[in-house]
């Protein structure tokens, strides 16, 4: 994929181009919006909305990292909707047992691929995640989403947050300090590969 | 052993990225070698971030492609025939010259009319009754030079007084004839183009849509 020429090409209105790069980078938009929202759904409108957005935004970006700026458009999206959901909250209509207890979303679109003891792991470990993610502050949900889930690395997270630098180091030090608190309180929920170790060898 | 400071615990996280110079990572690591609580956050730190790196990616529930209408985009105006461009504004001068015509028509009509109908009451009216009805003719040197009008004015039904309908009809219509046939000759041909060049911008734009719409389709579901 060629891709600066595409970006060219779609900053001359080439809508195919630009659904070449969406289809390049809709699995890492997606998967940003999902960590930072929190709900699929609310992840797929924000991912549609960021790449509308980006289309109509697309003269503005001077090169540089494309996918840096498509998630900076993402992340903007997802800041919007909290926005939202804080000025509307809302309540999930979220299936119930005879008891009241809330039943398990089922997870339609699971992948397919794994025995169901690996499925029922990675549903573990990405139930233990989100939930430790939401305990965030968002500046540091989006931080640490970017810089550790996504594998940006600190100049490019800065572009995406226009933040300096320093700020991002303090704040992806200080997320990572409560990710780890958080993660540690899960203990043996969590599959053997992922634990963290309560007893350090001193 | 204290518990870390957190420009320590920054540091720690730094060093985990690579992101210490020479001389603060050659520091930081001779500290983690004699200062175990250190080096044991440095290994929470560590767990923490590579159970992240390891967070199950999902593939996005559907593909987030845009149609040209979520892009804004028009389908471009046809050019198979440039002069169905200005079809619209042809049409458009076309009718109003038909509006205007048929109005002329209608105008020079109506100017007409009075002198239709005062020609044929001195002419024809004499022929019909044998002399001016005493309604139209009021001057009183015309009824000193006729006479007896009595006769005439009873040959005259009650019924239509005036006599002046009766008596300028046929002349009027007549004379119109021969005025009004081209008139409305180029009135239909003019309303027949206009109509045709409107209908064939409208295909043509209809066809141009209809291809547009299946070339996005086959490219967005090759």
């Amino acid at each position: 994929m060629d891709e600066p020429a595409l970006i060219r090409n779609a900053q001359h209105g080439d809508l195919d181009a630009f659904n070449t790069l969406v289809l390049a980078y809709q699995d890492i938009v997606y998967n940003t919006a999902l960590r930072i929202l929190g709900d699929e759904d609310l992840a797929a409108d924000a991912s549609q909305e960021a790449f509308i957005s980006a289309f109509r935004a697309l003269n503005s970006y001077r090169g540089g990292s494309f996918r840096a700026w498509l998630l900076r458009t993402v992340t903007n999206a997802c800041y919007d909707e909290l926005r939202r959901k804080q000025r509307h909250p809302t309540i999930p209509l979220e299936p119930e047992t005879e008891d009241g207890e809330e039943m398990e979303t089922p997870r339609w679109l699971a992948d397919p691929e794994g025995s169901p003891e690996e499925l029922a792991d990675k549903a573990e470990v990405e139930h233990a995640i989100q939930h430790c993610l939401e305990n965030l502050p968002t500046d540091f949900r989006a931080v640490v989403i970017l810089a550790d889930i996504q594998g940006l690395d600190y100049t490019e997270v800065a572009s995406v947050l226009k933040k300096p630098l320093g700020t991002i180091k303090s704040r992806l030090a200080r997320a990572r300090l409560r990710l780890r608190e958080c993660l540690q309180s899960f203990g043996e929920l969590l599959p053997a590969a992922f634990r963290l170790e309560e007893e350090r060898t001193v | 052993m204290n518990t870390p400071s957190f420009h320590d615990v920054e540091q720690l996280s730094a060093y985990l990225d690579g992101q210490l110079s020479q001389v603060e990572k050659t520091r930081l690591e001779t500290r983690l070698q004699s200062d175990l609580v250190l080096a044991a956050t440095l290994s929470d730190l560590r767990q923490a971030r590579s159970i992240l790196r390891r967070t199950p990616g999902r593939r996005s529930p559907r593909n987030f492609t845009l149609t040209p209408k979520m892009a804004g985009i028009k389908p471009p105006v046809p050019r198979s025939v440039p002069a169905l461009g200005w079809a619209s504004a042809v049409a458009m001068v076309l009718f109003v010259l038909t509006l205007g015509t048929n109005l002329l028509g209608q105008l020079s009509l109506g100017a007409n009319a009075p002198m239709l109908s005062a020609a044929p009451m001195t002419s024809e009216g004499y022929g019909l009754g044998g002399g001016p009805p005493a309604t139209t003719q009021p001057s009183t040197d015309n009824s000193q030079l006729l006479p007896t009008p009595e006769p005439n004015i009873q040959a005259v039904p009650e019924a239509t007084p005036p006599g002046e309908s009766r008596l300028a009809q046929p002349p009027a219509a007549s004379s119109t004839k021969a005025s009004s046939q081209p008139v409305s000759i180029w009135i239909y041909i003019w309303l027949g183009l206009a109509l045709i060049l409107i209908a064939g911008a409208l295909l043509i734009r209809l066809a141009s849509d209809r291809a547009f719409r299946r070339k996005v389709g086959s490219k967005r579901n090759p």
